[in-house]
């Protein structure tokens, strides 16, 4: 009997679906709710459009919604292509920081800057997830490189045509992959601002060989500003630091050096951001004020020194990767790129 | 040879007329500007870019100038704020202004979050109350929630909403759902939902004055709705008596003497008073008030006065302490306080800093030293870095108490230039 009744529904709404299509059916003003809940930010106008087009059944005005965002979606951005976006917000992900203990050693993080026209829209929890998931998935594609500049800057066009990763379930997308760039016109759809990708680098580096085990490589991030997710913010850096000792492999190992190498790069990551610094170490072409080794250790939390390279000298020392007075072997900061959001670009 | 003559008769030219404005501001004060004996409130428009912020500014002003209540200013005017934005200048406040029948509305745009709060804590632009501009054939938006949770931080407890572009949408019942959505989110973030009220209107309309029903009539229900439901915050001449001592004087024969420029009240001959701050507190009787070298009755906010205080000694007074209104304000040891940090190019630090520094604090005429730490429950407060530009909250400690209260505004000094400015939150200890 159950079945039976089942069996009847079924026809009727069979039937219903079949007379709405000649005379278009009036969108239930309870679906239009409802729509609108399950995907946020569509527009009433939207919504009505997807239950009118599809008679009440909200998982086909779903579906209708998903093929009229990628066919009106590029008209949306296009009408919004004249306007500034100056706000926004840039997002660091470090999918592997490098001498971990256990770990091989490899490198490999991101950064990307998001922009939109309103600080609102870049406060809003869409936008932040996006960027998580833009970074991650730069972080994810990045190549690894063997050449002196560890930092490499990868092409937006490229980045918007790969599949978007969900950073925090980076396995479930593989049903149908959305690409980086799909996924942001379907933001401008739901905030109604022009939102671009303006820049992203990423940085990968296969492990040291198992002869060169007193050499490491180490990525760190450090953003200001945040406003919900402490990865995405307002001004960054991506930082890398070599670690060299013959000590190296134990120290690496033991938590309490991972804890006190965690508090140099949170150190070094505020000094970088907070000052004025372009270069890590002054020459011809940077005088000192723009130097990162010439800053004054202000933002350490264990100042020992006076600059920034002292109290790398001693904080190598402290910790055990140079013996006294020995020359040979310390930490050294690498390379670093440093943006803030909406800041003039050189032309390159 | 000509040319080289151009310039000086040009210069002489904008003189000449600069002075001439400037005299015809004294001459007749009344012509240009609104009379302010109605009670005036400043109020802002929040929304998303193309929900029409601007054509409802412009349309209110349209139709209230047909009143003879505002001076009608077009989209073009009104826009120039991003570029007074560029340049660096604050939000302006003042350049939008109506009437009702009951009210002066100073008209103020708000294009982000960062800018306002800036501009809140500087005083710049303040909001006492704002209209929600939401399309109707869009819906609230997901910024819209950002749009509330701003209003919420700046303490904004009422707003009115304004529901535009209803000509684009015939169906009522879509009209229905918008209002009830608008309703649901206002009571999200603690507004009152139910009765907000909620204008359905084209602003659009209204501007090119057509359709009344839709236009020029929803703009003075807008109004009236403003008038009804927003609040006005009291007039400094209502408030309690404030008078922040500049400087004390002893004059043999009659006593002590202390002088300021009155904050706030109104202050009678013969009154009680309460000298608050830097460690002292005390009663005493205003035996007398002076200004503009007359002995006076009263003194009231805006007077520069000096106090006659009966039984008090010199060496009682001092700068930074404040004359009030026995027990309006009381003395603060510890707050915590909205700050915004200056920019090297407005003057402030150029390097950033963390937990426990110590800058000068100085309030009214007060000048304390002051450190400053994170809020209690902060992530990772002694790591927190604080840069010139940063809007943060923070918990300032005073070396002396001093009076002051939720809304007192400060600003923090460091070797002679001002470094950032604030507004007091919330009273964390009383000395």
């Amino acid at each position: 009997m159950f079945a039976a009744r089942r069996a009847t529904t079924a026809a009727g709404s069979v039937a219903s679906r079949l007379y709405s299509t000649a005379s278009s059916a009036k969108p239930s003003v309870k679906l239009i709710a409802e729509l609108r809940k399950i995907t946020e930010g569509v527009s009433l106008s939207k919504a009505r459009e997807a239950l009118a087009a599809s008679n009440n059944d909200l998982q086909a005005a779903l579906k209708w919604l998903d093929a009229d965002r990628a066919a009106t979606g590029a008209a949306k951005v296009a009408k919004l292509s004249g306007r500034h976006a100056g706000q926004g917000l840039l997002g660091v992900r470090v999918l592997s920081p490098g001498c971990r203990p256990g770990a091989a050693g490899a490198v490999r993080a991101a950064m990307v800057e998001l922009n939109c026209e309103t600080d609102f829209v870049a406060r809003n929890e869409l936008f932040g997830k996006l960027l998580s998931d833009i970074a991650h998935t730069a972080a994810y594609l990045a190549e690894p490189t063997h050449g002196d500049k560890f930092i490499q800057s990868i092409s937006c066009d490229a980045l918007s045509e790969a599949p978007l990763l969900d950073h925090l379930n980076p396995q479930s997308s593989s049903a149908s992959p959305v690409s980086v760039g799909d996924a942001v016109r379907d933001l401008v759809t739901k905030v109604g601002e022009k939102v671009t990708l303006r820049r992203a680098v990423s940085v990968a580096r296969d492990p040291f060989p198992a002869q060169q085990r007193h050499l490491g490589l180490r990525v760190f991030p450090f953003v200001h500003g945040s406003v919900h997710v402490p990865t995405n913010g307002i001004k960054g850096t991506l930082a890398l630091l070599a670690l060299k000792s013959h000590n190296l492999p134990s120290l690496v190992s033991s938590e309490e050096f991972q804890q006190k190498l965690a508090a140099l790069e949170r150190s070094l990551g505020r000094t970088i951001v907070g000052f004025p610094t372009t270069v890590v170490r002054s020459d011809s072409a940077h005088a000192g004020a723009e130097a990162l080794y010439d800053q004054p250790s202000d933002m350490f939390m264990d100042k020992q020194g006076s600059t920034v390279q002292e109290e790398l000298r001693l904080w190598s020392q402290k910790h055990g990767l140079v013996a006294d007075g020995a020359e040979d072997g310390g930490v050294e900061v690498l390379e670093f790129t440093k943006w803030s959001v909406g800041e003039q670009l050189e032309d390159n | 040879m000509f040319k080289a003559q151009l310039p000086a008769p040009r210069l002489i030219a904008r003189r000449l007329y600069s002075t001439r404005v400037f005299s015809r501001g004294y001459a007749e004060p009344a012509s240009n500007k609104f009379s302010r004996a109605k009670p005036h409130l400043n109020i802002g428009t929040i929304g998303h870019v193309d929900h029409g912020k601007t054509t409802l500014t412009a349309a209110i002003t349209k139709v209230l100038a047909e009143k003879g209540a505002a001076q009608f200013t077009d989209y073009s005017q009104i826009d120039k704020a991003p570029e007074e934005k560029a340049r660096g200048i604050t939000i302006n406040s003042a350049h939008v202004e109506y009437e009702s029948e009951t009210r002066h509305y100073g008209h103020i745009d708000c294009p982000g979050h960062a800018d306002y709060i800036k501009n809140m804590i500087t005083g710049a632009a303040q909001m006492d109350g704002a209209i929600i501009v939401v399309s109707a054939t869009d819906g609230q938006m997901p910024q819209t929630r950002e749009h509330l949770l701003l209003a919420r931080q700046v303490g904004i407890k009422k707003l009115v909403v304004f529901i535009n572009k209803v000509d684009m949408i015939a169906d009522k019942e879509m009209l229905d759902l918008v209002d009830m959505e608008m309703r649901d989110v206002l009571a999200t973030y603690n507004f009152d939902g139910e009765n907000t009220p909620i204008i359905m209107g084209s602003a659009l309309a209204a501007l090119e004055g057509r359709d009344p029903e839709i236009g020029a009539n929803k703009i003075l229900e807008l109004i009236k709705a403003c008038d009804e439901w927003l609040e006005i915050p009291p007039r400094d001449l209502d408030k309690p008596f404030l008078l922040p001592i500049e400087d004390v004087f002893s004059i043999s024969g009659r006593g002590t003497v202390a002088t300021g420029r009155v904050e706030r009240g109104v202050i009678n001959k013969g009154d009680e008073v309460e000298i608050l701050g830097l460690g002292t507190k005390l009663k005493s009787v205003l035996t007398g008030i002076e200004a503009f070298h007359k002995e006076l009755d009263r003194g009231e906010a805006g007077d520069n006065m000096g106090a006659l205080l009966r039984g008090v000694k010199r060496e009682q007074l001092k700068r930074g302490q404040v004359i009030i209104a026995p027990g309006s304000m009381k003395a603060v040891k510890k707050f915590q306080a909205q700050i915004y940090v200056l920019t090297k190019d407005e003057g402030g630090r150029y390097t950033p800093f963390m937990a426990n520094y110590t800058p000068q604090l100085f309030i009214r005429t007060a000048d304390i030293s002051t450190r400053l730490s994170w809020p209690e429950g902060t992530a990772d407060a002694e790591e927190k870095m604080v840069m010139p530009g940063d809007n943060v909250e923070m918990v300032c400690t005073l070396h002396h108490d001093v009076a002051g209260e939720v809304g007192s505004r400060f600003t923090l000094r460091e070797g002679g230039k001002t470094i950032g400015t604030g507004i007091i939150t919330k009273v964390l200890e009383y000395a």
